[in-house]
């Protein structure tokens, strides 16, 4: 049975219990790095992004039409033998089925994997109502025999170990098996269901996709289990979400086309099945199949009219989101979902089963953006897992003490800024100020599990106290660019704005800086303080004025991607379009205006620099889709780019992340900062103030520590001071 | 795409899934690999549910010859007793190495999932570059009426235990696909 905390403190000791498995850590660890190599093989050659546009395009469409769709499917499949039935909830579905096997008079039902049916808890019905009831996905067999539920949609096992499958198998078989020896278990498998198989009176599958406009059912499976269930038993009910409607062949394709290479790297399934209405099933009297497709609303009508959230009914279950999010390779699937796992199943899960299990896992998302980038129908998940968390606020009518601070201070940038600098003079008598880092703080403000990493001081005076002293002049500036600086920058870490000063005047670029702006506004997002972050959008925009210069310069990747993407969709209708569009266009972040606007050359660095590793922000890489300008200036700034593994991988900060999910947020750190570790560099970069205080907070609780810097600050330090560019 | 690049592209991708390909002049040359096959396997019977009857007494004869049993439909009473199974396939599609198969026969699927060894012939002519090249004989054929078609790459496979690949779970251990030269008669 699925247990999913209903609370905080409850989910926190589940999530300890997943950090002490050592087996599962290592297994999903290396199934992340996996995964990525052999997705992109998958897709080789193919114009991806054409492809995942093109499909939720087609999607969309279909799911303004289901009940359409429905009704064509429902004529096509009667008028060939196929009873077709719409279930408006999981009970009606449970009964619809129940009903099917006992007018059938079967005792025994062979399932074939179908997250539908887990979603709606058939097997707990149809046990209840007496049948014998044996799933025959080895994996779902596994669980199964194990009463779990799965760990992930397209591996429900992935958390077990061959050791922990082969003793199970020697309780079930009561026969010695070796339990190293994985082709063997296989074998048992094998045998086992092969009775079940020729046995069963009734087949229940799922379906990848529904064709309306022939009542044709299509499956995707590897280990032949869908074949037989559908094949063998004289009758077969198919378990379908209604979304999983499309109108024509053609795009069932598409699905088919992708689904495979996105969810496991496979060009495709072994098997893939085509079923329209009442095929052969010599079993039977009259020689036909007792053929049933059940569909299942429950909430997807509904949820396909939501403007914002029909999108999450895109998805087409291949698992990618959970493949590659940082939190799920750490503590899998039975402690980042309830039934659906992954990014899409925060989101479904509020849908499906409710506030209570959503309340705690929903919060469990760093909004790195990995998730979104492998999405093949391109859901915006980290942007919907932040809805939900809105509504989950909403149903329960009680807010988080942060959330309730950050509403109040940030709206109001006096107050929010003179508290910041009130804290910058009472935090003085805890101060490290050779390492800039807080040297102790009382436990009762901070607990054990936050020690992982050394936490930062706010600097002694804010970049936008030094500013007036800084401010200066060009005659003729190659380009005027307004600076956004950023809270992290502006307050604990100034010196990266400064290294930035002294390069803008160095390339003759004019450099303003309104003091009026603010937060940018994406703490409050992440809180799913959408009043706050849009009021403070409002100010932003208002004081940046980016109509009047070339770029909006930014030096941290998380403010310069929700001043992008967040803005647009926040304060669409709030604000003139013009600005925004302005806004959006001329957002750069530091080093694509260095290589891409300004064309530095390499001769005016110092040469023989360090030996650099490079760790891409989350939105930097995703949010900008800026890859290849911060490694190329790291050269072209005298030092050498030293490449390490998992690069793009999030550094586990993800602001209030960090704090709310200390355990989680370090073991991601740790692994980072392994592998710098072992890259044997001189210095780590990355391009947001926010990482570099993850990722120095980290070093700096370790031995033989690698500096950590802002990529602003090691180029300004090699810039030749006798040699100006022209 | 020229008509031998597809055959190589479909050779190719079949063996990415551990299939076995040959290229071979006609069905008696299909007939004595598959007699062949079993030979080497020990195998002892063998199910060909949609080889036309026309030819398949020549490969019931061979089958005498090498004392093996020939299991005739319908294969519903001897479903525990299929060791190896030869079938024709109705097209290909060489961007996965799939072999399609038209199988509204319930016969054709038991062969060829219970059978450890399946052997499988496709026409050098009937092999398209992508599915998308099938859909409309796909769409004509679901339309008509009731139906089974299956797409079926290599031999039945699962990761399902530590991601470690096992081929030959609940379908066949091994897949051969074989490419006849000669057209439909």
């Amino acid at each position: 049975m699925i247990e999913t905390p209903h609370d905080l403190s409850a989910y926190h000791v589940q999530i300890q219990q997943a950090l002490n498995n050592p087996f599962l850590r290592t297994a999903l660890g290396n199934f992340a790095s996996a995964y990525k190599i052999s997705r992109q093989k998958a897709f080789e050659g193919m114009d991806l992004q054409r492809k995942r546009a093109e499909l939720a395009s087609a999607k969309d469409e279909a799911l303004k039409h289901l009940p359409e769709l429905f009704e064509r499917f429902r004529q096509q499949a009667q008028a060939k033998g196929t009873h077709v039935h719409l279930a408006h909830t999981a009970a009606d579905a449970c009964r619809i089925v129940s009903d099917i096997a006992r007018e059938n008079a079967v005792r025994h039902i062979i399932k074939s994997k179908s997250m539908t049916a887990e979603e709606i808890h058939l097997n707990d019905r149809l046990e209840a109502d007496g049948f014998l009831v044996t799933e025959t996905d080895l994996g779902e067999w596994i669980i199964q025999l194990r009463h779990e539920g799965p760990s992930h949609m397209v591996m429900p096992a992935i958390h077990l170990s061959r050791q922990q499958v082969g003793t199970l198998f020697r309780q079930v078989t009561g026969q010695p098996l070796d339990l190293e020896d994985i082709g063997r278990m296989v074998k048992v498998a094998r045998s086992e269901l092969r009775e079940a198989f020729l046995t069963a009176g009734m087949g229940i599958s799922g379906a990848n996709v529904a064709v309306a406009e022939t009542g044709t059912i299509g499956m995707l499976t590897n280990e032949g289990n869908g074949r037989l269930t559908t094949t063998l038993p004289g009758v077969h009910v198919a378990v379908v979400g209604i979304e999983k409607l499309v109108p024509d062949i053609d795009t069932a394709l598409r699905i088919v086309e992708i689904l495979p290479k996105n969810a496991t790297g496979q060009l495709i399934t072994s098997y893939v099945t085509w079923i329209t209405g009442q095929t052969t099933c010599s079993t039977n009297p009259d020689g036909k199949k007792i053929h049933h497709v059940v569909f299942l609303d429950n909430g997807r009508l509904r949820l396909a009219q939501d403007p914002v959230f029909s999108q999450a009914l895109r998805c087409i279950r291949c698992g990618a989101c959970a493949n590659v999010c940082p939190v799920y390779s750490k503590v899998g699937g039975h402690t980042l979902g309830h039934v659906y796992i992954g990014a899409i199943g925060l989101i479904l899960t509020y849908f499906y089963h409710g506030t209570d299990n959503t309340r705690a896992i929903v919060r469990n998302c760093l909004n790195c953006q990995a998730c979104k980038s492998v999405c093949p129908v391109n859901i915006d998940l980290p942007y919907l897992i932040k809805q939900v968390y809105r509504r989950v606020l909403d149903d329960d009518r009680e807010k988080p003490i942060k959330n309730r601070l950050v509403s109040t201070f940030m709206k109001n940038r006096t107050l929010f800024h003179s508290a910041l600098r009130a804290a910058a003079a009472a935090q003085k008598p805890l101060v490290d100020a050779s390492k800039g880092v807080i040297r102790h703080l009382p436990y009762a403000l901070l607990k054990p599990e936050h020690h992982f990493r050394a936490i930062p001081a706010l600097a002694d005076t804010p970049f936008r106290n030094m500013w007036p002293s800084l401010r200066y002049r060009l005659k003729n500036p190659t380009h005027r660019v307004v600076l956004f600086v950023g809270c992290a920058v502006d307050f604990v870490s100034p010196e990266q704005a400064l290294a930035l000063v002294k390069l803008a005047i160095a390339f003759n670029v004019q450099i303003d800086f309104p003091q009026r702006q603010t937060c940018c506004g994406l703490p409050a997002a992440m809180m799913a303080e959408e009043e706050t972050a849009v009021d403070v959008g409002i100010q932003n925009l208002e004081a940046l004025d980016a109509e009047r210069y070339d770029y909006v310069l930014t030096l941290c990747a998380s403010c310069a991607s929700h001043l992008k993407e967040g803005y647009p969709r926040m304060l669409r209708g709030k604000v003139a379009p013009v600005r925004l569009e302005e806004l959006h266009r001329k957002i750069i972040d530091f080093s694509s205006f260095m290589v891409d606007v300004l064309a530095i050359d390499s001769d005016v660095f110092e040469k023989d620099g360090k030996r650099t590793a490079y760790h891409a922000p989350c939105h930097l890489c995703r949010g900008l889709g800026v890859t290849e300008a911060p490694r190329k200036l790291i050269d072209l700034s005298g030092n050498t780019y030293v490449p390490c593994p998992e690069e793009d991988v999030c550094c586990g900060f993800g602001g209030s992340y960090s704090i709310e999910f200390p355990e989680i947020s370090a073991a991601i750190l740790n692994q980072k900062l392994d592998h710098v570790q072992q890259a044997g560099v001189d210095v780590l970069v990355t391009d947001c103030p926010g990482c570099v205080m993850q990722l120095r907070g980290g070093m700096l609780k370790r031995d033989e520590p690698v500096p950590v810097r802002h990529i602003a600050e090691i180029v300004a330090e090699r810039l030749k001071l006798s040699q100006k560019p022209s | 795409m020229c008509s031998e690049d597809r055959i190589a592209l479909m050779m190719e991708r079949a063996k990415l899934v551990q299939a076995e390909v040959s290229r071979i002049s006609g069905l008696d040359a299909a007939f004595d690999y598959v007699i062949e096959r079993m030979r080497e396997r020990d195998y002892k019977t063998l199910a060909a549910p949609n080889v036309d009857p026309a030819d398949a007494f020549r490969l019931e004869d061979r089958c005498r010859k090498a004392g093996i049993e020939w299991v005739a439909s319908p294969l519903r009473n001897r479903m525990r007793n299929i060791q190896a199974a030869l079938t024709m396939a109705d097209g290909a599609i060489a961007e996965t190495g799939s072999m399609i198969q038209i199988s509204d026969d319930e016969d054709v699927r038991i062969a060829t999932m219970l059978s450890e060894l399946h052997i499988v012939c496709v026409r050098a002519s009937e092999i398209h570059q992508d599915s998308f090249a099938v859909a409309h004989m796909l769409r004509d054929r679901m339309a008509a009426g009731p139906g089974y078609i299956s797409f079926i790459t290599g031999a039945s496979r699962t990761a399902d235990i530590e991601r470690v690949l096992a081929i030959g779970v609940h379908g066949p251990l091994e897949l051969h696909i074989l490419i006849l030269e000669e057209a439909r008669s």
